[in-house]
């Protein structure tokens, strides 16, 4: 209802915004560079870390590191940024938007470079964010960070209700069962949590519950919805009877309200990421990978540094950063300082490594169930409108508003209109 | 010549309103044209825009979820309205009373204005949430409840209107109380002196002196009503199953989420004309009922 930020918005989009991107080459042949990025706290002190050591080691470069905010709005900023003509060399933006970010002419087709330079050896980095970052045979981004979904739980909460402790060889049943048994209504105790604001949080959960019982989200081609299969209907199906006719469930309205309550011992499981890890500073928390049904996949949110044209001296000595800044020494240290999963699988090798292990408990679990991340979401520019609509059918369902077959069907039938108008 | 023009009066206005009124060009003329523009093109604010005339505003007529969005900003607004307005009128009467703390109770009544959406939010969130939130704690010491309040597609709306109204009828109070005390003393003594008591006084002398006010409120309450969005986007983000997906969400979500920004402009143009429109109706049906002298 406050006007000023919808006239914001509008405003935005026709008026140069001013911040950031316009730096250009400098006093005495040194190349200025923007980045811009979302990290805050530990993350953000990291970022300006490695700025200040690149420009250390490199006079004739200069970088400098922005903040745009919120991540989640970062396409929104950047677009308006190109449509204004001021914008940053280096951004970071969510891997689902790829497909959005390979459309802009602005965006730089990294593949001549990655193949033109074998030091960088690309093949290090983890299959499902390479995935993620290629778009009709181009390469938009370098990794930036890959995470996936894997069983967080409090061992003391197991503890107290007799339940062991999940194994790498639970079943869906397994974990409904225990899920079941560590729900306590009188102590407003609830065995898992799920996301139900019928966002991309609702559904890549569902992703995953998805592929383990064998279903595809959309037709090998890209053309039609898959997930309305009988294995969707399974996945729904386990969604159903736990949140309405076992009450397990705490359905989390949106306001990540699941963390504070996981961190207050309220909270058996969760399906969540290292991102989460250190929200949970009052509980000796462990961390499994998810149970399986027909096998244990997960689901991975691969991250991405997206380059932007300013002219070829610019585009060189971004890439000469972006170069150094994914290299495994840097991705070694970043992991070390952050938390964050190493993006690079032969950073397992390195000695520090160890010391990473130790310093962030359960974290070695989340590396070992990147071999679990095997498929990817359609990269698609109307990801956006498919996931919308998968939401509204998943959303139903936990609310007990809709039975799984007739909601994936009506979703299915959405997203196949979506898919046609191929807008 | 040109030093007498420069000199001249004119010139001299037209330099003091000129920083506000580029603003306003800038900022509130331009992107109207420009969002008139847009309506008529297929645009993802990425690639070349196409130009595909009355389409998105004939799309608008087939879309389901457009109709839905309406109806809910309907619903809203008549409920806001009233009871923001009215529950103002209330609130203004008895903190005009003398009464002790009087100052702490028009402060707090404000305050919430003067909050920002986002921590009201956070607030709603927590007293409002079905298993560990107060509003559920103490429905349920009167035998009341359990309410899903925001996770409710039932009762989502409700509790939209409920924050809303908290945050927002300080302002109108204000606005009351600003009115009341224009109210000159004489003319209520004069009532007296006539013999009119209490409810009479209000109904006949106080209300008709106040409808300056109220119609200003009015007015102003619905054109924001019909474009809530923030006390949304910050608590339900249109959910539980679109219940709350008002028109401008609708919009949004359009523009910034599918980057449909031609339809969205379209939405947003319809709006504007359909603001207008009311606001229109409500000046004319009040400028009989109306009465600015005092």
């Amino acid at each position: 209802m406050r006007r000023a930020l919808i006239c914001g918005f509008l405003a935005a989009m026709v008026v140069a915004s001013g911040c950031g991107g316009s730096s250009s080459s400098g006093s005495g042949g040194t190349v200025n560079i923007v980045l811009w990025h979302g990290y805050v706290d530990t993350e953000g002190k990291a970022m300006t870390a490695a700025a200040k050591a690149f420009n250390a080691t490199h006079p004739k470069i200069h970088i400098t590191v922005q903040n745009y905010g919120n991540s989640d709005y970062a396409l929104n900023k950047v677009l308006t940024a190109i449509r204004a003509g001021s914008y940053p060399d280096i951004v970071y933006l969510y891997g689902s938007w790829a497909a959005n970010v390979a459309q802009t002419p602005r965006a730089v087709d990294l593949k001549p470079m990655i193949q033109a330079d074998p030091s960088l050896n690309w093949n290090d980095f983890w299959p499902a964010a390479r995935k993620a970052v290629s778009v009709d045979g181009k390469i938009v981004g370098v990794p930036a960070l890959i995470d996936n979904l894997s069983l967080v739980y409090n061992p003391k909460l197991f503890q107290q209700a007799h339940v062991p402790y999940p194994t790498a060889n639970w079943t869906w049943t397994d974990f409904r069962n225990a899920a079941k048994k560590l729900t306590d209504s009188s102590a407003k105790q609830f065995g898992w949590a799920y996301v139900n604001d019928a966002s991309e949080d609702t559904v890549w959960r569902f992703d995953a519950l998805l592929w383990q019982a064998g279903g595809n989200i959309l037709t090998p081609d890209n053309k039609h919805a898959a997930f309305n299969s009988a294995a969707g209907v399974r996945a729904a199906t386990l969604l159903q009877q736990m949140a309405t006719v076992d009450h397990s469930v705490y359905l989390d309205s949106g306001n990540d309200n699941y963390a504070n309550l996981f961190n207050s011992g309220k909270i058996a499981m969760l399906y969540t990421g290292p991102w989460d890890l250190a929200g949970f500073p009052n509980v000796k928390y462990r961390v499994q990978i998810l149970p399986g049904d027909q096998n244990h996949q997960t689901i991975s949110g691969p991250d991405q540094w997206v380059m932007l044209d300013n002219g070829s001296a610019r585009t060189k000595a971004a890439w000469t950063f972006l170069k150094w800044f994914t290299s495994p020494q840097q991705v070694m240290k970043w992991s070390l300082a952050t938390g964050d999963l190493p993006t690079r699988a032969s950073v397992v090798n390195l000695p520090q490594y160890k010391q990473y292990l130790a310093k962030y408990p359960g974290i070695g679990t989340f590396v070992a169930n990147l071999k679990n991340a095997l498929k990817a979401r359609p990269v698609l520019t109307n990801y956006n409108e498919i996931s919308a609509a998968m939401g509204q059918a998943i959303q139903a369902v936990l609310l007990g508003k809709a039975q799984p077959k007739q909601a994936l069907d009506q979703a299915a039938q959405q997203v196949n209109q979506i898919l046609a108008s191929g807008q | 010549m040109i030093a007498r023009f420069l000199r001249s009066e004119h010139v001299a206005g037209w330099a003091f309103v000129l920083p506000a009124t580029a603003l306003i060009v800038l900022f509130g003329i331009v992107p109207i044209g420009w969002a008139l523009l847009l309506s008529f093109q297929q645009n993802d604010l990425l690639t070349a825009p196409k130009y595909v005339g009355l389409d998105n505003y004939r799309n608008l007529l087939h879309d389901p979820v457009f109709r839905d969005s309406v109806r809910r900003t309907i619903v809203y607004t008549l409920l806001f309205v009233p009871l923001s307005v009215g529950g103002a009128l209330g609130l203004a009467v008895l903190l005009n009373a003398r009464l002790r703390f009087s100052r702490f109770y028009r402060t707090a009544v404000f305050i919430p204005v003067a909050t920002s959406t986002v921590a009201t939010a956070i607030i709603f969130n927590w007293l409002l949430d079905p298993t560990y939130g107060l509003a559920n704690f103490l429905l349920g010491k009167v035998g009341l409840g359990p309410y899903g309040f925001f996770t409710d597609p039932d009762q989502a709306m409700y509790a939209i209107v409920a924050m809303t109204v908290w945050g927002w009828i300080g302002f109108d109070v204000i606005i009351y109380m600003a009115a009341l005390q224009g109210i000159s003393p004489d003319i209520l003594e004069a009532a007296e002196l006539d013999g009119s008591r209490g409810w009479s006084t209000f109904r006949h002398i106080t209300l008709p002196l106040l409808s300056p006010a109220t119609l200003f409120l009015i007015v102003w309450s619905t054109i924001n009503a019909l474009q809530v969005f923030d006390e949304i986007y910050v608590t339900t983000r249109g959910g539980p199953l679109q219940a709350t997906t008002v028109i401008v969400y609708y919009l949004y979500s359009q523009a910034f989420q599918f980057f449909h920004a031609g339809y969205a402009a379209a939405i947003a143009l319809v709006l504007f004309a359909a603001t207008l429109v009311f606001s229109v109706i409500q000046l004319w049906i009040s400028s009989r009922r109306v009465h600015y002298s005092s």
